[in-house]
């Protein structure tokens, strides 16, 4: 074993695998909390989808898809790339990986500009959550429902994009200075593993939000 | 032991490829969603090619770039839990407003009140209150 890898093995751990998988495994723990988290929301939007179901229709396309489906493939792409920066740093090429997670940086970034310049949008045309909707085109029971829920999901996803996005830069800084080898590289494994939840969410939120 | 099975000797040799093989397989589905919602298909299938090609592309992303595909075991355990509970959430939930009767809900678009109402049964007599 590297002297490197021997240094970050806990003494409770017999090798460095078995600590791997354990970290592993208390990442997908705390993902499924998330999932849950999230869940909640996906249920409300659901009841509310049922009991509005044409008005959601009226309201979603007052969103642009266009928009949307460029955040979702920035999104995808930004997988991509968290994807193959794990690939590298497996390798030990730590710089490669470095440079990969700032690409994803930029992806993450590029995400966020959108959805500013989609909400600016939300609040010009006064399509805002609950007493505060002042849009006057479309005037109908739960509809200021939709855009509570629209507010409330996309807003606690931006939130995990910028969490991840910290993550992920702190990790590169960790590449860049060879922190990690082909050894040891768990948490460049586990930042990836959330950026990875995080498109997950948004591929949900995409269709629901923007094309039913 | 089947987790954690990833040498990088093996790795190399088709990991890089994979992942671009999965991103254009997302981009292809995104693209057909996309496509999908364009041409409005009629009602129930407009929600169920949505859903189902949203559903395709979050097992790619799981199973590839999150890797549960190689990792046998207990996190595919886990994941699998959480998925089953927001299931039952969502269904039960769906189930419950589907089945009510009608007053305990709002009107339905297109009824503007309950018309013709439901049979409701008669208030008791004033002195029995």
């Amino acid at each position: 074993m590297q002297p490197e890898a021997q240094a970050v093995l806990a003494h409770h751990f017999p090798d460095l695998r078995t600590q791997e998988q354990a970290a592993r495994l208390g990442m997908w723990l705390f993902l499924a909390t998330e999932v849950l988290l999230f869940a909640a929301l996906f249920t409300a939007y659901t009841l509310y989808r049922f009991l509005f179901s044409e008005t959601f229709q009226q309201a979603s396309a007052l969103m642009d898809t266009g928009l949307g489906a460029t955040n979702t493939v920035v999104l995808i792409t930004s997988s991509l790339t968290v994807a193959l920066a794990i690939h590298q740093v497996r390798q030990g090429k730590g710089k490669a990986a470095a440079i990969l997670l700032l690409v994803t940086l930029a992806f993450g970034a590029t995400f966020m500009v959108v959805k500013y310049f989609e909400y600016s949008h939300h609040f010009h045309e006064g399509q805002l959550p609950g007493r505060y909707y002042a849009y006057a085109d479309l005037r109908v029971p739960g509809v200021s429902m939709f855009f509570t829920l629209y507010f409330l999901m996309t807003g606690l996803h931006g939130l995990h994009v910028l969490v991840g996005m910290s993550v992920l830069a702190f990790l590169a800084v960790r590449c860049w200075r060879g922190a990690y080898s082909a050894a040891y590289h768990t948490p460049v494994e586990l930042g990836g593993l959330y950026w990875h939840l995080v498109d997950l969410i948004w591929i949900f939120l995409f269709p629901l939000l923007y094309l039913i | 032991m089947a987790e954690g099975t990833h040498a990088p000797e093996t790795e190399a040799h088709h990991g890089a490829t994979r992942y671009v093989v999965v991103w254009v397989a997302l981009l292809v589905l995104t693209g057909a969603t996309y496509s999908a919602w364009r041409v409005h298909l009629p009602e129930p299938w407009h929600l169920l090619a949505a859903m189902g090609i949203a559903v395709a592309k979050a097992g790619l992303v799981a199973l590839f770039f999150m890797h549960l595909w190689e990792h046998r075991g207990p996190t595919r355990l886990v994941f699998a839990t959480s998925l089953v509970f927001v299931a039952l959430l969502i269904g039960l939930v769906l189930l419950d407003n589907s089945t009510r009767f009608p007053l305990a809900n709002p009107p339905r678009e297109g009824e503007r009140a309950f018309d013709p109402l439901p049979e409701l049964p008669s208030p008791p007599p004033a002195h029995a209150r």
